[in-house]
């Protein structure tokens, strides 16, 4: 029974790897692209299954150096029903290459449970690079020259990151992360133990891209493919957060030295990605401004070092996690400019929910996800006396819900473009049983999120709980 | 007491047992109540609709399942024990246990008197949504979400439920503006989002300080809003909710989207609009500030005073600039929101008792004179005050209604607005006696404002050069005629029509019966000291 909880990670590596060899070989005919993604959707949902079934049994491996626990559950489980939606859903003739797009988000999924599972220092930042070098594959298949920007970005925060990390380890004398949060209980907070730490924390915004270090993710994301885009924005935000998580938990000891830190960020993020939301109308742009939005709460709920807070994070993360990876890749190639989503409601019906489903809940509107994750996290920054960031925070929020209502407009109300005007960077996306499957249990994911906050706020509770938080 | 008050305030002031109350209950009544809309909302969403082939059944299905929702309060309301002080037909289900968020549904006699006014308002929109014809399907879709919205921050007994339906209704009543708006829709729906969002933004900040300083346990109203709070942490809350309540109801200086919203929605949801969706301000005000935080209530009530005078005034004022109709019906109908905010700063149990009346009778007449107004103008082909003229013989129909509408607004007797004015002057006049007179001086100008209102559109010389009229259909007159006829039988029947001889009620138990349920409880901080 306890080996089960490895199937999950296996079968989604095995099945990357397969689909990558067979795209290598040439043993992916055209054809395939009518049942291979929903074959791929299928062992997803599989894994998925199996996580859920098998996860909660508590347990490590490879001596101690991956762990099962209620976090690793809730991770795990959220990383592969977000690969499965995102395969489900995506037009799949607006992609470069078939067997690297079905293939990167298994890869980029697997990245994630590494670090969800991850014991030590190494395994956190080896799943943190292996989602990261994933979304950088997809950008590059369509643009090589954002990939390098990408790459050249993500050097600097991997390079922050493990800076940081091997200061933490040099202070430390420990990569475990238990060890780590015992040998750090007693610390008072000092300037040489604040750099290493604030590195890393810097490291890690860089990577997520979040404000006000979006600049090089926010381009990439833009010119990449709509599954690419959505690899970047979500999958990769999400592991970033699940590091940051882990870590915050082993440092909660010098929390003084990071509190500040993820306060400031999570004001910018929140403030400043609701503004631009509202300000630009591009509706790709607009997701990835309030997807920066919603991580913005994600590190607020981090900043308040305590149990409820990163519980609160923890359980946006799962929500923030489906819509940000989800929504340009529900979007399709139509995501150029606003026009080309004009009355797709009247065209795409499906597509349009699942899209205004996507911008609401990452402007957290209710009674969505992405609303009871951001009351989650301001209810701990209340509990907290974060009064500041509460209001900087609610003020974004209101941004964030105008400009979300500003393209339920466009989808529903406007009409749509004449075929004739519509050109290739307003390509409707196109329609397959499978797309549409996927946009619509994209759309029941976010909506029932809410009704079952219940047992899933339960189990990010247990999962802030298993990271030795009170 | 005043004999005239007596006979208003209460046929029995001690509330009494009403025959056949209490005998039926239902685990589900609340929720049947909220979420009958969202589920006929999402079946009109998919029923197929070729080319619009079934946009009569979609109207009439909105319509059923509104007189439906009716049906149901008629015997909630028939079942109401009016002497109970707690909540009534409460569901009680844990939500997020670990941040302490329940739901938590319940009904009290403020609740009652708002419900009853939305539902009454909800078939009041269907019907004068009758001549939509462009996406039926999705207004409908749309007004019926909007109507679960305000049913549900009615009924919600847990600040995180309220916060939940109260940012609800903001997107598709903006939808709604931006979609079947007039001209200025765009401008109109942007200062709606912006206000009304600042406003639910303060609810948030208020409710996390409540939270905050009553443990962070619990979001459940029956903790979080009877907890002992220091009369500074009082008043940071009453402020900001204040100001919520202040985006919504709307009071001055807050009041910037009522104007373009009113004049440019459609007339179903200007009604839905100004009716319910904009009393949940008074409603919040009674609910988190009256009820809950007596010491800001005291505190705040000169503040509140003010904003009541300053809100009647100015509407007053720019009513009578105003050339265009449907610009002054919605100053107008910001007088309804002054004289609830008097009764909140009369801080008194009769002033209260006047300010949970004027939610529904401010209610409806605010919605009576924007959808008279507005059908009125759609009737006459246009909205120009100087082109109006002389409508009356015309437009018998929408001229007793439109009179009807400004008696309304001034509190006649006879009209609901009359008794619920009455309390709230005679509760505040000894506790707030400079706002009591600035609000009675705005009424006055605002009765020129009404009365000009009327000699121009209706009685002056008809304009030879203005297009031609007709008078309004049969739904039109319906709904008027319902919301016109509401006022009128609150105001004749306050506490409901009894067998001939008896005290026994005939069908209703009486609106300020029902009402009385807890706000005994409620106005109990602010009775005198007995002798």
């Amino acid at each position: 029974m306890t080996n089960l909880v490895l199937v999950p990670d296996v079968l989604v590596v095995a099945a990357a790897m397969l689909i990558l060899i067979a795209g290598r070989l040439g043993w992916v005919p055209r054809s395939s692209r009518r049942y291979l993604p929903a074959i791929t959707a299928a062992i997803a949902l599989v894994a998925f299954g199996i996580e859920l079934w098998a996860g909660a049994a508590l347990t490590t491996y490879f001596d101690g150096a991956l762990v099962q626990d209620r976090f690793a559950l809730f991770a795990k489980a959220a990383a592969l029903l977000t690969a499965a939606i995102v395969l489900a859903a995506t037009d799949w003739a607006a992609e470069d290459s078939l067997s690297i797009g079905l293939a990167m988000p298994l890869i980029a999924a697997f990245g994630v449970m590494v670090a969800a599972s991850a014991r030590d220092l190494v395994g956190l930042w080896a799943g943190l690079e292996l989602t990261a070098a994933s979304a950088m594959v997809m950008v590059s298949l369509r643009r090589p020259d954002l990939g390098l920007r990408l790459l050249v970005a993500g050097a600097v925060g991997s390079g922050l990151v493990l800076i940081g990390l091997a200061f933490v380890y040099a202070t430390t004398g420990n990569a475990d992360l238990p060890l780590i949060q015992g040998v750090l209980a007693h610390t008072i907070p000092t300037l040489p133990l604040a750099i290493p730490v604030l590195l890393v924390m810097s490291g890690l915004a860089v990577r997520a891209g979040i404000a006000p270090f979006h600049s090089a993710n926010l381009s990439a994301g833009l010119g990449g493919s709509p599954l690419g885009a959505g690899m970047l924005l979500g999958l990769v935000a999400f592991a970033v957060a699940i590091v940051a998580i882990k870590l915050t938990a082993a440092l909660v000891a010098v929390s003084a030295v990071y509190s500040v830190f993820f306060e400031v960020l999570a004001g910018v993020a929140m403030l400043g990605g609701g503004a631009a939301a509202l300000a630009v109308r591009a509706p790709r742009m607009r997701l990835s401004y309030l997807a920066v939005a919603q991580f913005g709460w994600v590190a607020a709920g981090l900043a308040t070092h305590y149990r409820a807070g990163l519980a609160g994070s923890l359980f946006l993360l799962g929500a923030f996690a489906v819509a940000a990876t989800c929504g340009p890749a529900v979007l399709g190639a139509a995501g150029g400019g606003e026009e080309a989503v004009h009355g797709l409601a009247a065209v795409r019906p499906a597509r349009a929910a699942g899209l205004a489903l996507a911008m609401l809940s990452l402007a957290g509107a209710p009674p969505l996800a992405g609303f009871f994750g951001e009351l989650a996290v301001g209810a701990a920054l209340a509990q907290g006396g974060r009064f500041a960031l509460l209001a900087i925070g609610l003020l974004g929020w209101t941004l964030g819900l105008v400009a979300a209502v500003g393209t339920l407009r466009v989808l529903y109300i406007q009409s749509p473009l004449e075929d004739a005007r519509r050109g290739a960077a307003a390509a409707l996306p196109v329609l397959s049983r499978l797309s549409t499957a996927g946009v619509l249990a994209f759309c029941l994911v976010i909506a029932a999120y809410g009704v079952l906050a219940n047992p899933i706020m339960g189990l990010a509770d247990q999962g802030a709980e298993a990271l030795g938080l009170r | 007491m005043n004999p005239l008050i007596g006979l208003i305030q209460a046929a029995s002031p001690t509330p009494a047992t009403v025959p056949g109350a209490g005998i039926f209950s239902s685990p589900f009544l609340l929720s049947l109540m909220v979420w009958t809309p969202v589920i006929v909302a999402i079946a009109i969403a998919v029923m197929p609709n070729p080319r619009g082939r079934y946009d009569t059944l979609i109207k009439q299905i909105a319509f059923f399942t509104n007189l439906g929702l009716a049906f149901i309060l008629f015997i909630a309301y028939n079942q109401f024990q009016n002497f109970l002080p707690t909540a009534q037909y409460e569901e009680k289900l844990p939500w997020l246990p670990s941040i302490g968020v329940t739901y938590h549904l319940g009904l009290d006699g403020t609740g009652m008197v708002m419900l009853v006014l939305s539902t009454l308002i909800g078939i009041a929109s269907v019907l004068a949504s009758v001549g939509i014809h462009e996406r039926v399907r999705s207004y409908f879709c749309l007004l019926l979400l909007t109507q679960s919205a305000i049913t549900g921050a009615i009924v919600a007994r847990d600040m995180f439920v309220l916060i939940l339906f109260w940012t609800a209704a903001t997107i598709p009543i903006a939808l709604l503006v931006l979609g079947w708006g007039g001209p200025r829709r765009v401008a109109a729906t942007w200062r709606l989002v912006g206000y009304w969002g600042l406003g639910t933004a303060a609810l948030v900040a208020g409710t996390m300080i409540l939270y905050s300083f009553t443990g962070g346990k619990t979001f459940d109203m029956d903790t979080l809003l009877k907890g002992t709070l220091s009369s500074r942490i009082q008043l940071t809350v009453g402020i900001v909710m204040l100001v919520a309540a202040a985006t919504r109801l709307p009071l001055f200086p807050f009041h910037g989207w009522i104007r373009d919203v009113t004049a440019e929605a459609p007339v179903g949801v200007a009604v839905i609009v100004i009716g319910a969706a904009s009393r949940l301000g008074g409603y919040l005000l009674i609910r988190t500030l009256v009820a809950a935080e007596p010491a800001a209530a005291h505190l705040l009530s000169p503040l509140v005073a003010a904003l009541a005078a300053l809100t009647v005034g100015y509407a007053a004022l720019a009513a009578l600039r105003s050339a265009d109709l449907r610009h002054a019906a919605a100053y107008l109908a910001l007088i309804p929101g002054g004289i609830t905010a008097l009764g909140v700063a009369g801080v008194t149990p009769l002033a209260i008792a006047g300010c949970v009346l004027s939610l529904f009778t401010g209610g409806l007449a605010a919605a009576l004179i924007v959808g008279v107004s507005a059908t009125l103008s759609e009737r006459a082909q246009t909205r120009s005050l100087s082109v109006l003229g002389g409508l009356a013989p015309r437009m018998q129909n929408l001229t007793w209604l439109m009179v009807i509408a400004g008696f309304g607004l001034l509190g006649i007797p006879m009209l609901a607005t009359f008794n619920a004015e009455l309390m709230t002057f005679f509760g505040s006049f000894k506790s707030q006696p400079i706002g009591a007179f600035a609000v009675a001086a705005g009424l006055a100008v605002a009765a020129v404002a009404v009365a000009t209102l009327l000699y121009r559109v209706l009685f002056r010389q008809p304009n030879p050069d203005a297009p031609g009229v007709s008078d309004s259909a049969l739904s039109e007159t319906w709904y008027l005629g319902l919301l016109a006829g509401a006022l009128l039988w609150v105001g004749l029947f306050p506490s409901g029509p009894k067998i001939p001889g008896t005290e026994v009620p005939l069908f209703d138990p009486g609106l300020v019966n029902q009402m009385s349920a807890g706000l005994a409880d409620m106005a109990s901080p602010y009775s005198g000291p007995t002798p």
